[in-house]
């Protein structure tokens, strides 16, 4: 195992000796990354900070008597214009003007206004004068579902001006309200939750963890595995090693532990990252209390799990790269199987909380992701473990037979 | 010594490999029957022109590609049931073959001495005399990408020679160098033949093969034509030097459908 010793070294010493693939394949990702998910999270943060902080704008048509000392006194946040009629004077950048409802219609489509309220003519005379089987009368708003500030609007003034109006109207009507409630449903909503804290905390992470983790252990494999087989094959490199007494199989076994140790250091990095700037994204869509724990146990699965799927990609990407005539043919194949790979992780997304097979862990891949996934809120048993690495470590020994086997191919390895 | 028996080797074409040749047939025989003895002690030459088969021959030598028929037998071992053992005995020099332009030449020597089963005493001394006699010393620790193609010649003898090989087979010894550098390599071939080492080269400088072999085999056209020493082989055509000899074998096999 000698020559595979020299030949780890020796791919080692490529990269590190090299203080500009250094920096391009460690510490630019990290810094792009952390850079990236802090950046999301302060723009989501600026996003929603915005939208609940908004003043809106709202037009109320025929409001009944009374209408705006109430809403007065319930202290709505936002600027209500009251008006009779079709028209309205309002003040506008190039001064007051005169517009219609129409007018109000199409500035609540652009994004000007926020909404309209129209109350029925004579609104306050029918609930007054209700009689059992008439019509009831009716409140129709005007808001764009597709602008923030004008959904958030309708729904602020829904919750705080018209249900509380509703409710007063009501009680003037019946007095005790008790008669038509009948009962109350979770008087202390809080008091109703009954969740898994760990769980809860890690909804985000479930859910985003184990597509990144997935997708971020393949981009070393990819980015290096290609010039370490093909390249060196196109350059006649990898020839002068053949002609050494070393036994091909160890030339292999060298390269790909080599490749696995660096696109290990390239995860590692990429972890980090994903530690220090994923916090800030989570935050705005944290359902617990935003503090993930993982058992130490899980810690040491999920190590593995990552491990031994490093090895994995490192003997796909190696098997492509060393049938494959040039770079350009290896990375065009590379292509579609890193696709596959970012497919398998998206699935696991939008895996809900179903009951997953045991044989599902066995599966390439997939398997492993949802053995992250199943890490995140301590849930992976040592079954389901044994089956996921068992399993990567089976295909990637074939693999890794089959790579050893092209290496000792002449028409492989010279294009004869 | 070198013993080949028989040796063919048999490429199969694609249907691309076809269309290129403008042939229909689906096999292209490179190398037909070709047996040589070649003893220790002796610098042999194997010359031809392009695509006779002699790189072909040289690479199943050294066990990078495998006889379709016959053997190949290196001091003794077999080269498709004994590789590595075979390469544990000679040192191959090819043009395909290259050293990798992002190490210097002192690690590219310390790593194949090692791949040699070389301990780094060995290295050391075998680096000291080697560079030394190829002027390696000077840029020994530059990047290989940095180098002329001269440079980069020396590197790969002297790596290819890095665990002083019982046999030394140079595919184009002094392709890319200068005259000065040329000759010094070719003295070195001398050298190690009076060493008792087998060195066995192919060229197609006539000069150069006249000057530095002891006997050659012609190959044209996968065949071996002739060997033996060049007395022999200018008595045999009535020719006064190798190149006039080498035209008139080519010739006379290739006008008279002989291969």
């Amino acid at each position: 195992m000698n020559g595979t010793k020299y030949v780890i070294q020796k791919e080692l010493d490529r990269v590190f000796k090299d203080k500009k693939l250094v920096f391009s394949l460690f510490l630019l990702p990290a810094v792009l990354m952390i850079g990236i998910y802090l950046l999301m999270g302060k723009l989501i943060n600026i996003m929603v900070t915005d939208v609940q902080e908004h003043v809106p704008t709202i037009y109320v048509q025929n409001m009944p008597d009374g209408f705006n000392s109430y809403v007065e006194q319930l202290n709505f946040p936002g600027s209500v214009i009251y008006f009779y009629g079709e028209n309205v004077l309002t003040r506008t950048d190039e001064g007051e003007k005169i517009i219609s409802t129409e007018e109000i219609k199409e500035n609540i489509r652009s994004g000007r206004i926020d909404l309209l309220v129209v109350f029925e003519e004579d609104f306050l005379n029918q609930v007054e004068n209700y009689e059992e089987g008439s019509i009831i009368p009716e409140i129709r708003t005007y808001y764009n579902p597709a602008e923030d500030y004008s959904e958030e609007a309708r729904n602020k003034f829904m919750e705080l001006v018209i249900n509380k109006y509703k409710t007063y109207l009501l009680a003037k009507r019946i007095g005790d309200l008790n008669q038509i409630m009948v009962f109350d449903v979770d008087r202390d909503p809080a008091a109703s939750y009954v969740m898994d804290e760990t769980r809860a905390n890690a909804k985000t992470l479930s859910m985003m963890l184990p597509y990144l983790v997935i997708m971020l252990l393949f981009t070393g494999p990819m980015n290096l595995g290609i010039d370490a087989i093909t390249g060196e094959k196109e350059r006649g490199t990898l020839a002068s090693m053949l002609i050494t007494p070393m036994q091909r199989g160890q030339l292999v076994l060298g390269k790909l532990l080599a490749l696995s140790i660096l696109s290990c250091l390239s995860a590692v990095v990429y972890s980090v990252s994903i530690i220090v700037g994923l916090p800030d994204v989570q935050k705005v869509s944290a359902v617990g209390n935003g503090t993930v724990r993982i058992e130490p146990v899980q810690m040491v699965w999920l190590f593995i799990v990552m491990v031994v799927l490093v090895y994995l990609y490192v003997t796909i990407v190696g098997l492509i790269a060393v049938l494959s005539k040039s770079s350009k043919e290896a990375g065009s194949y590379i292509s579609p199987v890193y696709i596959i790979v970012i497919l398998s992780g998206i699935m696991t997304m939008f895996a809900g909380d179903f009951t997953v097979d045991i044989g599902m862990f066995g599966i390439p891949v997939y398997g492993s992701a949802i053995a992250i996934q199943k890490i995140t809120t301590n849930e992976l048993t040592l079954a389901q473990f044994g089956v996921n690495v068992i399993s990567t470590v089976c295909i990637s020994a074939i693999l890794t037979i089959f790579i050893i086997k092209a290496f000792n191919s002449e028409k492989v390895m010279f294009n004869v | 010594m070198i013993e080949i028996e028989n040796f063919t080797k048999v490429y199969k074409l694609s249907k691309k490999q076809r269309l290129e040749l403008k042939t229909r047939n689906h096999i292209r025989k490179a190398v037909d029957g070709v047996s040589l003895l070649i003893p220790k002690g002796e610098i042999f030459g194997l010359l031809g022109p392009n695509g006779a088969g002699k790189t072909t021959t040289l690479r199943c030598i050294s066990t990078l590609l495998k006889p379709t028929q016959g053997s190949i037998r290196v001091c003794g071992h077999d080269t498709i049931k004994h590789p590595e053992k075979v390469r544990k005995k000679i040192g191959f020099l090819t043009n395909e073959i290259r050293m990798d332009p992002d190490f210097s030449a002192k690690y590219m020597f310390e790593f194949f001495g090692h791949l040699h089963g070389l301990n780094d005493e060995v290295i050391g001394e075998r680096r000291k005399k080697l560079f030394s006699y190829f002027e390696i010393e000077e840029f020994q620790n530059k990047k290989i990408e940095q180098l002329s193609t001269g440079m980069k010649q020396k590197i790969s003898i002297a790596v290819s020679l890095v665990h002083d090989p019982e046999v030394i087979i140079f595919d184009e010894p002094t392709n890319g160098l200068d005259i000065v550098t040329a000759r010094s390599v070719t003295n070195y071939l001398q050298l190690l033949k009076e060493e008792g080492k087998l060195v066995l080269i192919s060229t197609h400088i006539m000069s150069e093969a006249e000057r530095l072999c002891d006997r050659v085999a012609i190959i044209v056209n996968g065949k071996k034509v002739i060997d033996g020493s060049l007395e022999y082989i200018m008595d045999t055509t009535g020719t006064r030097n190798l190149e006039d000899a080498f035209f008139n074998l080519y010739l006379q096999y290739t006008e008279r459908g002989k291969v």
